[in-house]
């Protein structure tokens, strides 16, 4: 018998086979064969790269890889680990949660026609044009639709404005039940506006210390819109909806299936987006509407900025803004331009948009605001100017809800990177203002939508069963700018040469179709596709102040004989005012009573709006005997329900092309009634809502003359074999047999 | 020394020696776990790293957001699997940079904090492996005055070796000669209880092998010995309860790295 030793312990000499003792693993005291057979002759180990050789080293040498290779592999295998749990738990519990849903409501799809619902909003897509675009041939998908389903117009809401229009698409309700007039709604206790879908409240307790004073509670989001979304009904029964962009659901309510908030949602800074220009160029001038302007400063060849941002929390007074400082090099050589923005930095070109940026607006005591925004070089040379984009709300880490789950939004944005969340994501207020041009605004436009696009198919993969809807708000934004180019003789483009006008609105519909094409590549005929708009499109060429009418007519008076007001009815005389406008399409009554400083006796009121009624309607324009005003509605006969005492008195309903001035909206009495609109916005629809009908296309046919917005939501119900609401005001379409 | 000077790198090196091996461990885990994220954080391509553990996320989220959607919970899961190759994918180069440096410099702390040295009085193997098993007979050990022998040599034919059993009366290194076929070869031990650089064999030839666990010369090729090992114990760190410093190294230097790279916005 050979001797050997035991190497560990040196207890004896008597072991038959010696141990590799030299070699045992400092780990587990035990032998360590791999590395013994390197150390023999007969075993060379392979002449490789070192790396091989260390990983394929055995015992320390893996630990020595370590740090490096743990965390890839630590950062891997803990994905997969968890979605194995999600996978294992979704898996094993998904027969149960079946037959839960059996038990509880049967089979959810046993009585509906169709097993998914896709419906496409866009925005303003107007019937007249699209069927005028189908006859010439440009729009292949919309005229298929025609063809084999339905296309018709769809009567929209009083007023035809999109948060009111979307509203009662997805409550199947009339504003009367669902509370929401216009953009705006306005306070009577002061005349002044506020945001009529959401009410946004900060913290009510705050604790002191020293300098700060430390928000103590949570933000209150209150949701001003009324009624019930019918993806609530359809989620009741057990039908999954993916539910994406559509306006007015800010803030996002629960229900079974996933929502991104669409128009309504604020910027960081809590406005309906205000965009930036930092500038060298010194000017005092005030932008009239969603904007500001900042300065940049140059030292050196280095030019520092700011981007401004909400109010810090911290802070007791309002109106410490927060902001991100940044910085630009330019390079006038190669017309470009170095930009630092906390730990990013990037070059654009002149005329350039960077991506997403994220920008953190940092408070103190660790409280900070997440923000994207995007730059847009206007200028390096003589002059420097940025353009940044409104800062929305960063998707991927929400300091407020956007979608429900709140992890909705999270995962569009680390499946697609960040997109646009305010709810006018399309800076039109910067376009009108000319701090962007019509390529440079067109070019935001389509990059939001392409972003929607991924969005809508992503969610169309998804919800094989069930709602799928989306709204695309291009639409509205691309004719609300460019209606000017389509027209023969707009004030808004009177110098651009017919033969340089861009194609613009032809091109869009064409886009519009290409999708509708490729969405008809992703549905069978167990699909039904629907193709709504919340209203169409008209010209807006004149401007009527409605405030200036009520003024010259005696029911509107300012102070110390004064001709015009500033905004918000600075310089109104409310003891001697009898009505007043502010908004698109509304018309109040002071009433005592109701309004602070109202004077009209409730009894008096009927009297008085119809009165106004009979005066205004067919109210024409001196410059041109074109009909401005082509009906004027008395609201009490419009809307039914138990939100109507905040609608207006009255709704105007101009005539096609016209529309509330730009200062009557915003409460100001001028001297002229009626004036050209020379901003780029140049096509409208808050009108009168006869003239500007939504668009109806269905890729199945739908017995029904005079289809209403109202209808889709009772329709949708009625389709997945739902019993309706009996509140309702629409009523469901029938399928030609 | 070029940075640090010879009088503050001097007593760096003491400091270094005389410090406990679980504050060395510490630091060193901090200043590596740094100094890996930074390297990552320059070899790797950040916007497709972060851009793939996005979508990993995403695809996570999913199995969460539509959990009774089936397709989707099964589509996912097969996503998640693929991104998880895509990361590792953009993950291996980087890691390659990060690894080679910090393997050679654990490699060289491990000399010091891999094993202990032999403790005074206490037994102690000294294992000889040769060319060939006829040549054990000749095989002879030359010690200094401070070891003895303390058992008689142990042949194992089978594996060409020849074991000693040997004891030191006082701390300090010393060289063993070993004699055979008329060449000499020495090996180094060291007697003590302070940190200090141990090699725990003397290789001839076996280039990886020797970079990995050796830290003296290469035996001379024309030498009948092939290697002479000495067992010096291992080093173990109490916390909590025993372990070997690479664990804790690799375990602290991971905390490190997760910290800085969150610290300096680096995508790991």
């Amino acid at each position: 018998m050979t001797k050997s030793l035991c190497g560990s312990c040196l207890c004896g000499w008597d072991i038959p086979v010696r141990p590799r003792a030299v070699f045992i693993s400092r780990q587990t005291g035990k032998a360590c064969p791999e590395r013994a057979k390197r150390v023999e002759g007969s075993a060379r180990p392979p002449r490789v790269l070192l790396v091989l050789a260390i990983v394929l080293l055995p015992c320390l040498a893996h630990a020595y890889a370590g740090p490096g290779a743990g965390f890839a592999v630590l950062s891997s295998f803990w994905a997969i680990f968890v979605a194995f749990l999600y996978s294992f738990y979704a898996l094993a519990t998904w027969p149960f949660r079946q037959l839960f849903r059996f038990l509880r409501r049967r089979n959810a799809y046993g009585k509906a026609k169709f097993k998914r619902a896709v419906i496409l909003g866009f925005d303003g897509m107007d019937p007249e044009l699209a069927d005028r675009f189908m006859n010439e041939g440009k729009l292949p998908n919309l005229a298929k639709l025609r063809g084999k389903g339905t296309f018709t117009k769809l009567r929209t809401t009083f007023p035809a404005i999109s948060p009111v229009a979307w509203s009662t698409f997805m409550t199947g309700v009339n504003p009367g039940k669902h509370n929401i007039y216009d953009f705006l709604a306005r306070d009577t206790s002061n005349y002044l506006p506020f945001l009529s879908s959401a009410e946004i409240k900060g913290p009510k307790r705050h604790i002191k210390i020293g300098k700060y004073s430390i928000p103590f509670g949570k933000t209150e989001i209150k949701a001003m819109r009324k009624g019930t979304p019918f993806w609530h009904w359809l989620g009741k029964a057990g039908i999954f909806s993916s539910v994406i962009r559509v306006p007015v659901t800010f803030p996002p309510e629960k229900f079974p299936g996933v929502l991104l908030s669409g128009m309504c949602v604020p910027d960081l800074k809590g406005s309906q987006g205000t965009f930036c220009l930092c500038t060298t160029r010194s000017s005092n001038d005030k932008f009239r509407e969603g904007g500001v302007r900042v300065p940049v400063e140059r030292q050196n060849g280095v030019c520092h900025s700011y981007i401004p941002g909400p109010d810090s929390p911290l802070a007791e007074k309002a109106g410490s803004e927060m902001r991100v400082n940044f910085e630009v090099r330019p390079d006038a050589a190669l017309k470009q331009a170095r930009i630092a923005v906390g730990s990013e930095k990037f070059t654009l070109k002149v005329g350039e948009y960077s991506e997403w940026i994220p920008v953190e607006f940092k408070a103190g005591l660790g409280f900070t605001a997440h923000g994207i925004c995007r730059f847009f070089l206007k200028e390096v040379a003589p002059e420097v100017e940025v353009y940044v984009s409104p800062v929305n709300i960063d998707p991927g880490h929400p300091d407020l809800p956007i979608s429900h789950p709140v992890t909705y939004s999270i995962y569009l944005a680390k499946l697609y990177g960040p997109y646009a969340t305010l709810g006018l994501a399309e800076d039109t207020w910067a376009l009108n203002e000319h701090v962007l041009d019509d390529d440079a605004f067109l070019a935001q436009c389509y990059s939001n939508h392409e972003d929607r696009e991924r969005m809508l198919f992503d969610a169309l993969e998804k919800t094989k069963q069930g709602l799928c809807t989306c709204v695309f708000d291009t639409t509205d934004r691309v004719q609300h700018m460019f209606w000017r180019y389509l027209e023969e003789n707009h004030p808004a483009a009177r110098d651009v040469p017919r033969d340089r006008r861009p194609n613009v609105i032809p091109e869009l519909y064409q886009r519009m179709d290409r999708l509708i094409g490729r969405v008809m590549e992703q549905i069978d005929e167990d699909t039904l596709l629907l193709i709504i708009s919340d209203h169409g499109f008209k010209s807006f060429a004149r401007c009527m102040n409605l405030n200036a009418w009520l003024h010259q007519n005696g029911y509107l008076a300012l102070k110390g004989g004064k001709t015009e007001s500033g905004d918000w009815f600075e310089d109104v005389d409310w003891s001697r005012t009898r009505a007043y406008t502010m908004g698109l399409n509304g018309l109040y009554l002071n009433i005592k009573g109701r309004e602070k400083q109202g004077i009209v006796d409730p009894a008096d009121a009927e009297a008085l709006k119809r009165e106004i009624q009979q005066k205004l309607d067919g109210l024409k324009d001196p410059a041109s005997g074109a009909v401005g005003v082509t009906g004027v509605f008395i609201t009490g006969n419009v809307y039914r329900g138990p939100y109507t005492e905040n609608a207006p008195d009255l709704l105007v309903g101009y005539g096609a092309g016209y529309r509330a001035s730009w200062d009557s909206v915003m409460g100001k009495v001028t001297g002229q009634v009626f004036e050209d609109n020379v901003k780029a916005w140049s096509g409208d629809h808050c009108i009168d809502p006869r003239l500007v009908p939504g668009v109806l296309f269905s890729s199945h046919k739908f017995v029904e003359d005079k289809p209403h917005i109202a209808d889709v939501a009772p329709t949708i119900l009625s389709l997945f074999g739902l019993a309706l609401p009996s509140h309702f005001d629409g009523k469901a379409w029938n399928l030609a047999s | 020394m070029t940075i640090l000077g010879p009088v503050p790198a001097l007593a760096a090196i003491k400091l270094f020696l005389f410090a406990s091996p679980l504050a060395i461990v510490v630091v060193l885990s901090i200043v590596i776990g740094l100094l890996m994220v930074v390297l990552f954080g320059y070899t790797s391509n950040q916007k497709a790293i972060k851009i793939a553990k996005d979508q990993l996320k995403a695809h996570l989220l999913a199995v969460r957001l539509f959990q009774d959607q089936l397709h989707v919970v099964v589509g996912s899961y097969g996503r998640i699997l693929r991104g998880t190759g895509r990361y590792l994918k953009l993950a291996f180069m980087p890691l390659l940079y990060v690894i080679i440096p910090i393997t050679l410099l654990i490699v060289q702390l491990d000399r010091y904090l891999g094993s202990t040295g032999i403790q005074t009085n206490a037994p102690f193997l000294l294992t000889v492996r040769l060319d060939t098993a006829d040549a054990l007979n000749e095989a002879t050990l030359e010690l200094p005055p401070e070891i003895s022998m303390t058992a008689p040599a142990v042949h194992v034919p089978a594996e060409r070796e020849i074991v000693w059993r040997l004891a030191a009366s006082k701390e300090g290194a010393y060289e063993i000669k070993v004699a055979a076929a008329g060449q000499n070869v020495t090996k180094t031990v060291r007697v003590s209880s302070d940190l200090a650089r141990l090699s725990l064999v003397r290789l001839r030839g076996h280039f990886w092998e020797r970079m990995l666990t050796s830290a003296e010369p290469a035996v001379p090729e024309t030498s009948p010995v092939e290697s002479i090992a000495v067992n010096y114990p291992d080093r173990n760190i109490r916390l909590g309860y025993e372990m070997n410093w690479i664990w804790l190294f690799f375990i602290l230097s991971m905390i490190a790295g997760f910290i800085f790279k969150e610290l300096l916005g680096i995508q790991v």
